[in-house]
């Protein structure tokens, strides 16, 4: 029963909050009109957007020492989860039953570096937000509940690894729909508002010259 | 044409009678050991033929080392009779000795809290903070936690959940679980050797030994005798359960990566030593870690803030850690002087900058 | 609701812009933005994480743009905010910040922290939580026409002083010049000679120039404070002004909030092109030296390095040209760390300097440049932003740092400068 609702109607679900959610949110970022900008630009503000874009994948020399852990364990967490997210075979396998889109997927010793990276990233960010004074004193619920969730969604997939428990997967399929419908509503968003985030600040900082 | 069909039929008749055959000695071969058993009887002292087809079966003194067409470590060998003795050894000695030590060390911690109650701090708290851990080393030490428990956990549950897990689950909802907790148990096995290595670059400079130590092990830090006893910043338990954390885990971490990869060669005796190894330092060190959790939390007031805030009361830090206390005092002046608009105010219960970062 | 919150409330309503969205919407409470923050790095105390100063409006946007904001206020579950919270924001955002925008360098998903805590302060002005300082230096900017209260009859014995000093006359309300310049009322009363400076530079570049009576106030109190009002009427003073005299070009001083107000902001204040073009005087006197009319005659051998003035560099965009400038006359000049887009403010910026309650906190992050001085031991630190040069001052004297001189670059340039012919 509850088998047939998480591989049926609840992911029906959860891809449409998922998918609507997502685009509310970013349509409406542009609802809100922006005054234009009347100044005369000494450069492009289009050239600051896309190198801002580009240059925040790396923090300023000035702030490598200062930032060393969040850098370390971000790309951690990022990469691994977007190897695992796209390239573990049982996902690749998964995408082609939805999709029929296939692609390589990545051996299982990369599966495992995948994991223990992304794990580790995730951990040591979660826990520097609660032991450093300044992200625990601006971390809301959100933050917590985002990286617990997160942390779940790994673990079950963990464990459903072995691939011989059916129980296992469905409760790994149930978690990602969980995280589908929180995603919207969260700070999740952030996998998406970075780009116009990035864009808005570089354009600001293009039109007056400066590489932000 | 007609030569060549009497040769089919003829091999027709082979092909049957050889299955036939072959059959009905596959019926009769379980019976052979009634038989010889029999006839021993009815023989006497005739030896058990079985006997020696069975020792070279079992391949036990390696006199016989068995043939296959199968590649891989172990595959000439028919029955591994180490098995019998590692199956032996995990029932009836980790199993029960294990659960016995973890009980009594938890037992005497109990009763040592219900009778002698915490450990107070004389004269109360001085309302003075001072810095014991960096953000760094909190987040070491709390990365180090998860990832331990993470694992003794699933560890617990894989070696004692058939007897407390199945009257709960069922066997199907254990098979379940155990399975569950395998996969995670592997997975997250090779991060510990990380935590491993981040505890050990963070702490290893203050834990190494230093007069007054063995003053504070004769004296039993004091918790057994009363009165404090001089500390650096760590005592010297602390750093006894440094070097078991440190040297533990390597074990625990070798011994779990040749059983989690096994596809460096390594034959089955090696992985049943490395699990007889995995197991009972892992339940050493889960032990131990009751006390460690005990003192840090419960057992010693005004502790708990050194690993959450950082900071601790400067009368704590007096009282456990007097030579620890003296030099953070030193050093604090010595930046004073030098530096007399920079950094973070400790008293003020503030991280310091520089270090934070 | 009461008053007060309601119209701090309109007024950061009234400022919600697609930024602030999509800034709010990704920022992922990584704490980073705190270690570029002198406030933060300089007295480890957490609560002045740039990202945390924006909390009033993080939190009007949660309850009145999110999804679970708006139902969680609709069924009375989220703390609203309150009048207490623009309370105690106030001296977080004016004390704790000199809006220098290093943060907003530094955020990974490029979130502009600076231009978000602006909109903090529209708020927090309109509810009336602002210092008595800045709200009377206001006052005094739109009723007497500068912030310290510096009149005409002022400016004009300070100019007469100077003109008898350098025996060249300054050019006073002359129309169709092609620059107007304006000045900062602390350079006027703190380094008059600036003008005596700029005056030889236009001679012997054969600059046609002028300072008009109407109006000749480079800064913007409005924009410290907040108060868009404020600052658009401000605004509209230089443009009558400029108009007046039909100028082609408008000068802004060595001051740095006045020259990104009146070359980044005003345009939008008024909300129409500028009808003249904004050049900071480093950009002019660059433009001069490029075009081969600026000659410099002999260097200073001292070892000097520059301070980049945040709101002139970082978030105005005139970086190379005071290097330019330098390299004419200082071949012993070395960078700070950390410089350029990247410097560490001085900690007055912002008004943070008008602000006397401020005073200690301001000289307990001026360590930040203590350290960047002490790591590249220069006799003479050059700044071309006079609200800099009087915060260094303050700041190398509280430290008793009495071996390194502060010199404006101007100053530095004239005191070189070739006789014409010469």
């Amino acid at each position: 029963m509850f088998e047939q609702l998480v591989d049926g109607i609840f992911w029906d679900i959860a891809l449409w909050v998922f998918a609507i959610g997502v685009l509310w949110r970013i349509l409406s970022i542009f609802r809100v009109r922006n005054k234009p900008d009347y100044s005369e630009p000494r450069a492009s503000g289009l050239a600051g957007a896309i190198g801002a874009n580009l240059r925040r994948f790396m923090p300023r020399s000035e702030m490598v020492s200062r930032t060393r852990l969040q850098f370390v364990a971000g790309y951690l967490f990022h990469l691994g989860l977007f190897a695992l997210l796209v390239f573990a075979a049982p996902h690749v396998l998964f995408i082609e039953a939805q999709t029929g889109l296939s692609w390589t997927a990545m051996p299982y010793w990369a599966f495992i570096i995948s994991a223990q990276i992304a794990f580790i990233g995730l951990m040591l960010l979660w826990i520097y937000r609660i032991m450093h004074p300044v992200t625990r004193l601006i971390s809301d619920v959100d933050d917590h509940l985002a990286a617990i969730l997160t942390f779940i969604v790994m673990f079950t997939g963990c464990m459903a690894l072995l691939g011989e428990f059916n129980g296992l997967r469905v409760l790994h399929r149930f978690m990602v729909e969980l995280w589908l419908v929180y995603f919207p509503f969260s700070r999740l968003m952030h996998a998406f508002m970075f780009i116009p985030s990035r864009a808005f600040t570089g354009a600001w900082f293009g039109r007056r010259g400066v590489k932000a | 044409m007609s030569n060549n069909r009497q040769s089919r039929i003829r091999h027709h008749r082979m092909v049957v009678f050889s299955l036939l055959s072959l059959l009905l000695l596959t019926l009769v071969l379980p019976l052979i050991p009634y038989a010889v058993a029999d006839l021993g009887e009815s023989a006497g002292k005739v030896v058990n033929p079985g006997a020696d087809l069975w020792r070279e079966v079992r391949q036990r003194d390696r006199s016989v080392i068995g043939t296959t067409r199968v590649k891989g470590v172990d595959s000439g060998v028919l029955i591994n009779v180490y098995g019998e003795d590692w199956r032996q050894f995990r029932m009836q000695r980790l199993i029960p000795y294990g659960a016995a030590l973890m009980g009594i060390v938890l037992s005497v911690i109990l009763l040592y809290y219900l009778v002698r109650g915490p450990l107070r701090l004389q004269g109360g708290p001085s309302g003075k903070k001072i810095q014991r851990f960096t953000v760094f080393e909190r987040t070491t030490h709390w990365f180090t936690v998860s990832v331990f428990w993470l694992l003794a956990l699933t560890g617990l549950i894989l070696l004692y959940g058939r007897f407390v897990l199945i009257p709960l689950l069922g066997p199907d909802g254990f098979g379940l679980t155990a399975s569950a907790c395998k996969e995670a148990h592997n997975l997250f096995g090779p991060m510990f050797l990380v935590a491993i290595l981040m505890l050990f670059v963070t702490f290893v400079k203050d834990n190494f030994y230093a007069r007054g130590d063995m003053t504070w092990l004769i004296k039993g830090g004091g918790l057994l005798g009363g009165g404090h006893v001089s500390a650096g910043r760590f005592n010297a338990g602390e750093k006894i359960w440094f070097w078991i954390a440190v040297l533990g885990g390597i074990v625990l971490c070798v011994s779990g990566l040749i059983l989690d990869f096994a596809v460096f060669g390594q034959g089955r005796e090696v992985m049943e030593l490395s699990h007889v190894l995995h197991g009972i330092v892992a339940l050493i060190v889960i032990t131990v870690s009751f006390g460690h959790i005990y003192l840090g939390t419960a057992g010693v007031e005004g502790t708990i803030g050194s690993m959450t805030t950082g900071y601790v009361d400067e009368a704590w830090a007096k009282s456990h850690h007097d030579r620890w206390y003296a030099e953070v005092k030193a050093a604090a002046v010595d930046d004073s002087e030098t530096e007399p608009a920079g950094g973070g105010s400790a008293s003020t219960g503030v991280a310091s900058p520089t270090r934070d970062g | 609701m009461n008053d007060r919150l309601t119209r701090g409330i309109e007024a950061m309503r009234a400022q919600m812009d697609s930024r602030v969205m999509s800034y709010m919407s990704s920022c992922v409470h990584c704490g980073i933005c705190a270690e570029a923050c002198l406030f933060y790095t300089e007295t480890g105390d957490a609560r002045y994480t740039p990202i945390y100063k924006t909390e009033p409006l993080r939190k009007l946007w949660r309850q009145e743009y999110t999804f679970w904001g708006k139902l969680a206020a609709s069924m009375g579950l989220s703390k609203k905010l309150t009048e207490q919270d623009l309370a105690d924001w106030e001296e977080l955002v004016y004390d704790g910040c000199t809006m220098c925008g290093r943060c907003s360098l530094v955020c990974p998903v490029g979130i502009d922290i600076a231009y978000m805590i602006r909109k903090v302060k529209e708020g927090l002005s309109a509810a009336g939580f602002s210092p008595g300082d800045l709200v009377e230096a206001g006052r005094r900017a739109v009723g007497i026409g500068s912030p310290m209260g510096v009149t005409l009859a002022t400016l004009q014995a300070t100019i007469r002083v100077q003109e008898k000093e350098t025996g060249i006359k300054v050019p006073m309300d002359v129309e169709d010049a092609d620059y107007l310049l304006l000045l900062s009322s602390g350079e006027i009363a703190g380094f008059p000679e600036f003008i005596g400076s700029l005056a030889r530079i236009f001679k012997a570049t054969g600059v046609s120039w002028t300072i008009s009576s109407d109006y000749f106030e480079a800064t913007n109190t409005g924009v410290q404070l907040g108060n868009s009002k404020m600052a658009t009427i401000l605004v509209e003073r230089v443009v009558a002004a400029a108009g007046k005299l039909k100028v082609k070009y408008v000068i802004s001083p060595e001051c740095g909030h006045a020259y990104s107000t009146i070359r980044w902001d005003a345009a939008n204040f008024i909300g129409r092109p500028l009808p003249f073009k904004v050049v900071h005087i480093m950009e002019l006197l660059d433009e001069l030296r490029r075009d081969g009319r600026l000659k410099t005659d002999g260097v200073t051998d001292e070892r000097i390095s520059y301070h980049d003035p945040c709101n002139a560099g970082r978030r105005g965009g005139v970086l190379d040209q005071p290097r330019k400038l330098l390299n004419m006359v200082a071949p012993n000049f070395v960078e700070l760390p950390e410089t350029g887009a990247m410097n560490w403010c001085c900690g007055g910026g912002g008004g943070v300097s008008t602000i006397e309650r401020a005073n200690e906190l301001r000289l307990k992050v001026f360590s930040a440049k203590k350290r960047q001085l002490d790591a590249v031991k220069v006799a003479g630190l050059v700044t071309a932003c006079s609200n800099c040069r009087h915060m260094l001052e303050d700041g190398l004297e509280d430290n008793e740092m009495y071996d390194v001189e502060l010199l404006g670059i101007t100053e530095l340039i004239a005191d070189h400068l070739a006789e014409p012919g010469g």
